[in-house]
């Protein structure tokens, strides 16, 4: 009784998880590894500029596509857990102590906490990335 | 509790333990990688190449929830214990 509860509910959830992550973690190694076409090593290990719509360097960031960016990836990834977190109530186990109200309440005051910190640390971190630009602008103007 | 809900499974040594073997694996890969650099890839590689695309930042920020509801929110009785 006690290995097999111990066996439906940690072991299978645990292994799948991982074999989840894994997975992914080796199908993006596999695109790593991949051969570019041109690339005359064959191995693309070293990754290139951070792709995003605040990537461009030394541009001014465009934060309505940043919004969109993350909006679309915060709400996609909620989706996805709470998709995995009913089919574990309702295909592993039926977990006591409001777990499905847990799931959607608790992780949704996680997004509502983490991404406006989030996105004011992006804000002040830009503002001063720009302070620095314009300050260092104004020195080259004034010592050419 | 509903009928047919049952209780959360108590056994953390185990989990303790396999926990500590997945991530023991997961650093033991990165301390290789970082060692021989340039012939096996980073785990911060590999992210990267994942949040390319939607599907895998979904399933990455599915992860970072799923952790910080463990954490944070189911486990706050353990974490946040007077």
């Amino acid at each position: 009784m006690l290995a097999s509860s111990l066996i439906r509910q940690a072991l299978v959830p645990m292994l799948a998880g991982y074999l989840l992550v894994m997975a992914t973690l080796g199908f993006g190694l596999r695109l790593l590894c991949r051969p570019k076409a041109g690339d005359q090593h064959g191995r693309g290990l070293t990754a290139g500029p951070a792709e995003g719509p605040g990537s461009a360097a030394g541009s001014r960031p465009n934060w309505l596509a940043l919004a969109r960016h993350v909006t679309g990836t915060a709400v996609g990834g909620y989706l996805l857990l709470m998709t995995v977190v009913i089919a574990y109530y309702y295909g592993v186990a039926r977990v006591g102590g409001d777990f499905i109200k847990s799931a959607f309440t608790g992780t949704a005051m996680l997004i509502a906490i983490a991404l406006p910190l989030w996105g004011a640390a992006s804000w002040l971190t830009e503002r001063r990335r720009q302070r620095g630009n314009d300050t260092a602008g104004e020195r080259k103007a004034h010592h050419p | 509790m509903n009928c047919g809900e049952v209780k959360v499974a108590r056994h953390p040594l185990v989990g303790y333990l396999v926990w500590a073997l997945l991530f023991g694996a997961l650093f033991a890969w990165e301390g290789l990688s970082l060692a021989r650099a340039g012939s096996l890839p980073t785990l911060s590689d590999a992210f990267r190449v994942i949040m390319r695309y939607p599907v895998g930042r979904w399933a990455l920020f599915a992860l970072w929830l799923w952790a910080g509801w463990h954490f944070f929110v189911r486990g706050w009785h353990f974490l946040l214990r007077a």
